[in-house]
């Protein structure tokens, strides 16, 4: 590959639509809500679930888990690896959207 | 998928709660008829008690939208917007209502009303700056905006009337914001909420 085809690799794991849906969501956040973050992205419960599992596991988000009102609540943050990544991503985009002029 | 309104999505959650206008408005209303010793509210504990039946109200309401809508904090910016943001506004309504109309030195003393005509000002820069201006937040605060700088406003001090105008249009305001708020996120039953959020599991 060369080095200017190197230099444009997108970030797969941020790339698919509903992860980077979700982190975009987030980067304009201190943190959020599983239920702000199936409103303001419309994934589904299931969808936005098995995202965050993904995520949390590349250690882009922190997840933690509390009870609010004796109820369940899940609240999402970008760590900050997290904010790095999705920052140079849409860098990147700009970059290619720019080449593609 | 639009960078933009994901990015947006949170300043439209923090403004767009139209609900939350309404005991806001009540209050701008209550202040004015508590002014004029309307009824009861000539008591003052008639009034302290319709204000807290307002706060509760706001507060069920914050607590609605919590529920259905979800939880977030704004970014520290966004914050700190939020706090010039409300220092500015409240020098902007002393001062400019003393610039215009008051017994103060400086002041243009000009027939006009200057609490529709500053809180109006106010309204115009927050939505502008926070989510951008609709076509009903033009309508609804440059109403009331060139309603308060019409120069009619003879006689003695308008303050309680400019109050009523403020009030109503904080509730209209309030009613069309919600149902922008509805169209971005989503009618309330939308989601299945009976088991709690899945990742709580």
């Amino acid at each position: 590959m060369s080095q200017l085809a190197e230099e444009l690799v997108l970030d797969r794991l941020i790339h698919e639509p509903g992860r980077l849906a979700i982190l975009t969501v987030l980067s304009s956040v201190t943190d959020a809500d599983f239920v702000f973050l199936l409103r303001a992205t419309g994934l589904t419960k299931g969808n936005l679930s098995s995202h965050l599992s993904r995520l949390e596991d590349a250690g882009l988000v922190a997840i933690e888990k509390r009870f609010v009102r004796k109820k369940p609540n899940t609240n999402v943050a970008l760590t900050a690896e997290g904010r790095r990544r999705i920052a140079a991503h849409w860098e990147q985009l700009e970059r290619l959207k720019r080449l593609g002029k | 998928m639009q960078r933009r309104e994901l990015e947006t999505a949170a300043a439209n959650y923090t403004y767009l709660r139209g609900l939350l206008y309404i005991p806001l408005g009540g209050l701008f209303v209550l202040a004015a008829l508590g002014n004029w010793k309307v009824g009861p509210l000539r008591h003052n504990w008639v009034f302290l008690l319709v204000a807290l039946a307002l706060a509760a109200v706001a507060a069920a309401v914050n607590r609605y939208y919590n529920e259905v809508y979800g939880r977030l904090t704004p970014s520290t910016a966004q914050q700190v917007r939020a706090g010039i943001g409300l220092v500015l506004a409240v020098a902007l309504m002393l001062g400019g209502a003393t610039l215009l109309r008051s017994q103060a030195s400086w002041s243009l003393d000009l027939p006009v009303n200057p609490i529709p005509v500053c809180f109006a000002v106010v309204m115009l820069v927050s939505y502008a700056i926070g989510v951008g201006l609709r076509a009903h937040h033009v309508i609804i605060w440059g109403a009331l905006l060139v309603a308060g700088a019409l120069p009619v406003w003879n006689g003695p001090d308008p303050s309680n009337i400019g109050l009523l105008l403020c009030g109503a249009a904080v509730i209209v305001c309030g009613v069309f914001d919600h149902r922008l708020f509805v169209h971005t996120f989503g009618p309330p039953r939308a989601i299945d909420y009976e088991n709690g959020d899945v990742a709580a599991r």
